[in-house]
């Protein structure tokens, strides 16, 4: 078993085995442009990971490459131990995709749609879809054409389900769910993560999804990962500092890990990465300012690490 | 799916996802509080990690760190098989995390024997507590 750093932190005594993702040094080109840059991270099972980034910033492409719809230019994306390109059909037999575009059949009805799928895999857990038939409200006598984007979105997210994938893949889930729908959507994910051996990697910009619910973040930026890491370690080591000095105050104040910062005579607003709590004593003797750290909401981090 | 049929347990916490403090904070601190203003009495019954996080549709990962923190600290305790109470008394606070410590270090070389025989922290646990409870 690889040696872990991180599994020192973990509170909850769940064990770690294999990563069930692993990302190394991973590049993108498609016409000559960098696409994904260099992307190293790995994801344990029993987690739940939620990629974020604006639109254009690399989210799906990155789904591609780890899925093995398309290959690596450089670096490697390995699923389950394996070449995510040359997927063997037993690995890709345990992930469960539900892609940005639904490739539901729109002359079907969602009875037979689902009647489709569920014979394309021996383990099919009919108990689970009927259940979320009735709980997601899911119109199945209905032709697929005339279902509303919520209703799509919701039969092909049961299309991932039904064999109870080991590893399910969601590009920009329930964008179109209206809140209560969401939250039941969350929820099942939530159900999903509970098993230690099944992991979910969804890409959204819906920042309250992912604050509720992902264990994990990724944010992407320009096809870098600008952050990887623990939810709570981020929202812990991103603040806003405010500093209100009796003078007025330089315009560097040689504090680290700055990303952004305001100055207004003898008041500076700074938001700062990897910050710790012993440092606003440090920083309020140095220039003689009374000093405030706030902690910011993950909406807020995203777009100050992208200012 | 049993979750279901169990009936709601009463929303003794207020989790703001939103807010910018991490939810394990969040939780930490409002036990803390619920304890300090006498809501939460000794021998008082928290809800179990998965209730929490089915009920406030939060990551169940983030819960059990604010468990395993308040533990630590003294506050709560963990009971086999039953849900983890409001700890008897504060005075084993500052002793807990001591005793911990000192045991750390034959902690430390388990798990590297552990890791060297293949085992996981789940086989560990489950012996230890096996041989625990026998020695009782």
């Amino acid at each position: 078993m690889k040696d872990n750093a991180d599994a020192s932190s973990d509170f909850t005594g769940t064990t770690r085995g294999a990563p069930v993702i692993s990302l190394s040094a991973l590049g993108k080109v498609i016409g000559g442009k960098a696409i994904l840059s260099n992307i190293s991270a790995d994801v344990e099972p029993g987690t739940i990971v939620g990629l974020l980034g604006k639109n254009g910033a690399g989210k799906t492409s990155l789904i591609d490459v780890l899925l093995g719809f398309s290959p690596p230019s450089s670096g490697s994306s390995r699923v389950f131990g394996e070449s995510s390109f040359e997927l063997p059909a037993a690995a890709k037999g345990r992930i469960g995709f539900v892609p940005q575009q639904d490739e539901l059949l729109d002359s079907l009805t969602g009875a037979q749609q689902l009647a489709l799928n569920a014979a394309l895999h021996p383990a099919w857990d009919e108990a689970l879809i009927a259940r979320l038939v009735r709980e997601w409200e899911i119109p199945l006598d209905r032709r697929i054409q005339v279902f509303s984007g919520g209703e799509r979105q919701k039969l092909a997210t049961l299309l991932a389900l039904g064999h109870e994938p080991d590893l399910l893949v969601l590009d920009e889930p329930a964008s179109s769910l209206d809140p209560i729908a969401r939250r039941r959507f969350l929820g099942e994910l939530l159900a999903i993560a509970e098993s230690p051996t099944r992991t979910v990697l969804f890409s959204t910009h819906i920042v309250s999804d992912l604050e509720r619910i992902a264990s994990k973040v990724w944010i992407i930026r320009d096809g870098r990962l600008a952050w990887a890491g623990d939810l709570d370690t981020l929202q812990e080591s991103v603040v806003r500092v405010t500093l209100f000095a009796r003078d007025d105050l330089p315009a560097e104040l040689a504090i680290d890990g700055v990303v952004s910062q305001r100055r207004d005579g003898r008041r500076m607003q700074l938001v700062v990465t990897g910050w710790q709590e012993e440092r606003q004593r440090e920083v309020a003797d140095r220039w003689g300012a009374d000093v405030t750290v706030e902690r910011l909401g993950l909406e807020e981090i995203f777009l100050e690490l992208h200012a | 799916m049993d979750r279901n049929l169990q009936p709601p347990p009463p929303r003794i916490f207020t989790l703001e996802p939103a807010s910018g403090v991490p939810i394990y904070r969040q939780l930490i601190d409002q036990v803390r509080r619920l304890v300090a203003s006498g809501h939460l009495a000794p021998g008082a019954e928290l809800p179990s990690v998965r209730e929490v996080s089915a009920e406030y549709t939060v990551n169940p990962t983030t819960i059990s760190k604010a468990y395993g923190l308040l533990e630590l600290e003294g506050l709560v305790q963990r009971n086999r098989g039953k849900p983890m109470t409001i700890a008897p008394l504060r005075r084993n606070r500052q002793a807990l995390t001591q005793r911990l410590r000192q045991i750390e270090s034959q902690v430390d070389s388990l798990i590297l024997a552990a890791r060297q025989l293949d085992l996981q922290a789940t086989d560990l646990t489950t012996l230890i507590e096996q041989k625990m409870s026998e020695e009782k």
